[in-house]
């Protein structure tokens, strides 16, 4: 399925091109806005990864960050403890991931609904609390476990080479973004679209829906893995946040703002969720929410509240977010979808 | 012996709080098909408001206070939860996941409101000092703290299987659990039960709320959060629906954690998400419960 | 022991906390031929085909694809050997459109091990299997509409569709002119008829309206209280004192 007619399908494109441009001229010129961006892109294809299993697949998985806090730890603790370079890193931290993905999928896979909801943030707090608690001293806990500087390319190092890491992120982006369209294109995507819209019919196709979500379960998790590796890179550090449910509920929230099983829907949400809450906590040392009495001013200075407020807006009143409103409005015109 | 006594006490204790949460977080989702993620903010505002009553309007530290903010936690609980079924869920009448999603919000937007209002450090609650009080048990000695709990968490347990068996909208809840299209078939007004299940659900959790000031020694914004993890496990191991199943998941939950957490840190909590898979592979639908709809 | 039976259930049963839902069921239908399936509501004629397709294990007895005894294989492995089925409520896959619909059923029944490394519209001889079933059912010029959209009628039309290219030698068609309006009915009765004649497949069918069910079905099996009364030619099942009896409610 795309939303977006033919003459408009070389616009996500468009955007990737003058992201990369826009990076050597004066509009994002400072490190600082860089790498906002730098990690907005990462959360942009983080969604992606979720997109796949939410809106694709029909899956409401509350561990997804798990994967990603796999790749992360996995990546960082080979650079960091054995001296491994950050290719051999990164595809040990992916092996790991994908083994993880694959236990725990198996066995959540087991229930439907809410109760696999229930069981992949149950196995995602499993993990996180090993990276909090640094059990067996695996994490370094709170302390977060360090890049290791000699691991990675000169090029990606130092506040000189933000523009690096903001390319390198742009071109994980635009990678995840590519697989995943590769993959709800390819014959077996559509199998997961169809079992997210009715699991009986496909089993009465002769195809066995467990394994058919199982794929896209441990494929949406490796894919996490490696934005992971390179969150580490651009970070500089793995830390227990990666594997809390609180960013899972971000990525789940930005797929709804954006709207689901769109693909760019979930790039747009990630984009917005990262700038914005950087922007609204900016707009609060300004001054802008001084005026305001102390029982609103509290909460409003949190980017979260209203992210959270305008999220349940867009529950109750807009279902599918962006997207969905403009997918209503074209299943109401007719308007051949594709 | 001494260190097994007092482990297995803490961990009942711990589990009387995790069923004061898990018994609402059941009882909305096997009534309405509800998975309530803003349970655990039903708790921290229960917390809260202890907080607040036992450090601005009560500070004389006696147990009448601590006693008298436990129920007021209990109602603002309580208010909190019919709050958010009367001006949330209501309107999302059987779309399950958009419930769910819409509670996932709201517990996001509660967490974030805590933070600006009361600051991201615990806020610390001293308990009367009658809690600090040990009890010996052969050669173990266990904190009287942990008994309140459990009393409490049994009082909500009897009072529980009272209301069920003998008032008439208990009678309903059992039977909407049980078949709901059919009590709406008879004409009964389910939706009543609705808003009872969110009162009892966010009493319960308020109440836990304020046991959880004493247990963690004080509030912070995610303190429901912490909780809310394991009361799902907890109400999935029991089986949706089911007070009693989710009253023994609660205890095997608590204790299981607290001791193996005693002999390797951590350990506990890997162990107790271990148990959940092994009860999903062996009885998908829980302990007591019937099958998930 | 074999049988030239296309499908072939003995003492099929189904109990559920000890209410009988389907009772000893035993039922035989050849190759090509079209089995009406008929009763009173909550006499477990769906049960029946939920039973066949896999969807609840039975409780009682065996059901034999051909030779092939299937009793205890997955819903998707029995659909792999040949068995089809529509739902008595349309259950499209909503979101995805028509063709897509069609040429999903179509790929799954060629085999297709669904790659992840092919384009969906890239393998060509589903979507011209696909685009043959949908012509056949009159929706070729919905092709693009999304699946969801459908009027009722058309969703009707676009279940035969699937399962005509599916390939499935025995199909089962639950109430498939439920909620039709009255000037469609022929129409699909005319699609139904030819899955049988035009296609040679064996079609189960269940079907509240009575003169398409003697218009179209070569043996009618009547269903009561879980239990076959009987199985026979239409007009021995007309004239039949337990079945007349079974639909007026007199005790039997």
């Amino acid at each position: 399925m795309n939303l977006l007619p033919g003459k408009y399908r070389y616009v996500p494109v468009l955007a990737m091109v003058f992201f990369g441009v826009a990076a050597f001229t004066p509009i994002l010129n400072e490190p600082g806005l860089q790498q906002t961006f730098a990690v907005a892109f990462l959360f942009a294809a983080l969604a992606l990864t979720y997109d796949l299993l939410l809106g694709f697949t029909g899956l409401l998985s509350f561990g997804h960050a798990l994967y990603y806090a796999a790749g992360a730890y996995g990546a960082a603790y080979a650079m960091a403890r054995w001296d491994w370079g950050i290719i051999p890193a990164g595809i040990f931290a992916m092996v790991f991931a994908t083994l993880i993905a694959l236990f725990t999928g198996a066995t959540a896979l087991r229930v439907k609904g809410i109760a696999f909801a229930m069981v992949t943030l149950a196995f995602a707090e499993a993990g996180h609390v090993i990276a909090v608690l640094n059990m067996w001293g695996l994490s370094n806990g709170d302390q977060t476990l360090q890049l290791n500087f000699d691991s990675v390319p000169d090029f990606f190092l130092g506040v000189n080479n933000t523009r690096n890491l903001y390319l390198l992120a742009l071109v994980t982006l635009i990678l995840i973004y590519v697989a995943v369209w590769w993959l709800t294109q390819s014959s077996m995507g559509r199998v997961l679209q169809a079992l997210r819209d009715n699991e009986e019919r496909v089993s009465v196709l002769g195809l066995k829906p467990f394994n058919f979500k199982l794929i896209a379960f441990v494929l949406a998790g490796v894919m996490a893995a490696f934005v992971g590796v390179i969150a580490v890179i651009v970070t500089n550090n793995a830390n227990p946040v990666m594997g809390s449910t609180q960013t899972t509920i971000s990525l789940l929230l930005m797929v709804i703002l954006g709207g689901i099983a769109t693909r760019w829907g979930a790039v747009i949400g990630g984009l917005i969720y990262v700038v914005l809450s950087q922007r609204l906590t900016t707009l609060d040392t300004q001054g802008a929410l001084s005026g305001l009495p102390e029982w609103i001013g509290g909460p409003m200075s949190e980017p979260a509240f209203i992210l959270g407020v305008i999220f349940i807006l867009v529950v109750m009143f807009s279902p599918g977010g962006i997207a969905g409103a403009l997918y209503r409005l074209r299943m109401k015109f007719g308007s051949s979808v594709k | 012996m001494e260190i097994f006594i007092t482990l297995f006490i803490t961990g009942f204790g711990l589990g009387a709080l995790y069923f004061l949460v898990a018994s609402g977080l059941s009882l909305i989702y096997g009534l309405m098909g509800v998975l309530n993620f803003a349970h655990g903010a039903f708790l921290t505002a229960g917390a809260y408001a202890t907080w607040y009553f036992t450090t601005s309007i009560r500070a004389d530290g006696s147990l009448s206070s601590y006693v008298i903010s436990l129920f007021i936690a209990g109602v603002v609980g309580a208010l909190f939860a019919v709050a958010t079924e009367q001006i949330l869920i209501k309107y999302l009448y059987d779309r399950h996941i958009d419930q769910a999603l819409v509670t996932v919000g709201l517990g996001f937007v509660a967490t974030s409101a805590y933070l600006g209002w009361f600051g991201s450090d615990p806020l610390i609650v001293l308990p009367p000092t009658q809690l600090y009080n040990t009890v010996q048990i052969g050669d173990a000695f266990v904190g009287i703290d942990r008994f309140l709990y459990i009393g409490v968490a049994a009082l909500v347990l009897i009072a529980n299987f009272l209301m069920m068996r003998y008032t008439r909208i208990g009678l309903i809840i059992r039977a909407g659990v049980e078949n709901r299209s059919m009590v709406t078939a008879l004409g009964i007004d389910v939706r009543k039960a609705f808003t009872f299940v969110f009162f009892i659900g966010g009493f319960a959790a308020g109440l836990g709320g304020a046991l959880a000031t004493t247990y963690a020694s004080g509030v912070g914004p995610t303190l429901g959060d912490a909780f809310l993890i394991y009361a799902f496990i907890t109400v999935v191991i029991g089986g949706m629906g089911s007070v009693p199943g989710t009253a023994i998941a609660a205890i095997v939950v608590g204790t299981t954690q607290v001791l193996v957490n005693y002999y390797v840190q951590g350990l506990g909590d890997f162990v107790v998400v271990m148990l959940l898979a092994l009860v999903l592979l062996v009885r998908p639908q829980g302990l007591l419960g019937k099958v998930a709809h | 022991m074999t049988s030239n039976a296309a499908i072939r259930v003995s003492d099929l049963s189904l109990a559920i906390g000890g209410a009988k839902i389907v009772d000893g069921v035993t039922l035989e239908v050849k190759p090509g031929e079209l089995l009406g399936v008929i009763g009173p509501n909550g006499a477990g004629k769906t049960s029946l085909f939920n039973l066949i397709s896999g969807l609840r294990p039975a409780t009682r007895g065996n059901i034999y694809l051909g030779d092939d005894d299937i009793t205890n294989e997955s819903p998707a492995s029995r659909a792999s050997k040949g068995l089809g089925r529509t739902f008595q409520t349309s259950s499209v896959f909503t979101l995805l459109p028509v063709l897509e619909n069609v040429r999903l059923a179509a790929e799954a029944a060629m085999g297709g091990s669904m790659k992840i490394t092919r384009r969906a519209y890239s393998f060509k001889p589903a979507i011209a299997k696909a685009e043959e079933a949908l012509n056949a059912v009159g929706l070729s010029d919905k092709r693009f509409t999304p699946a969801g959209a459908l009027s009722h009628g058309d969703k009707r039309r676009l279940e035969i569709a699937i399962v005509l290219a599916s390939d499935a030698k025995v199909v089962m068609l639950d109430e498939p002119m439920a909620g039709m309006s009255v000037e469609n009915v022929p129409v699909l009765t005319e699609i139904i008829r030819s899955l049988s004649r035009d296609y040679g497949r064996t079609v189960l069918m269940v079907e509240h309206h009575m003169h398409v069910v003697l218009g179209l079905a070569d043996r009618i099996a009547v269903m009561h209280q879980g239990e076959l009364l009987i199985c026979a030619d239409p007009q021995t099942v007309i004239s039949d004192p337990t079945v007349q009896s079974a639909y007026l409610g007199e005790s039997l």
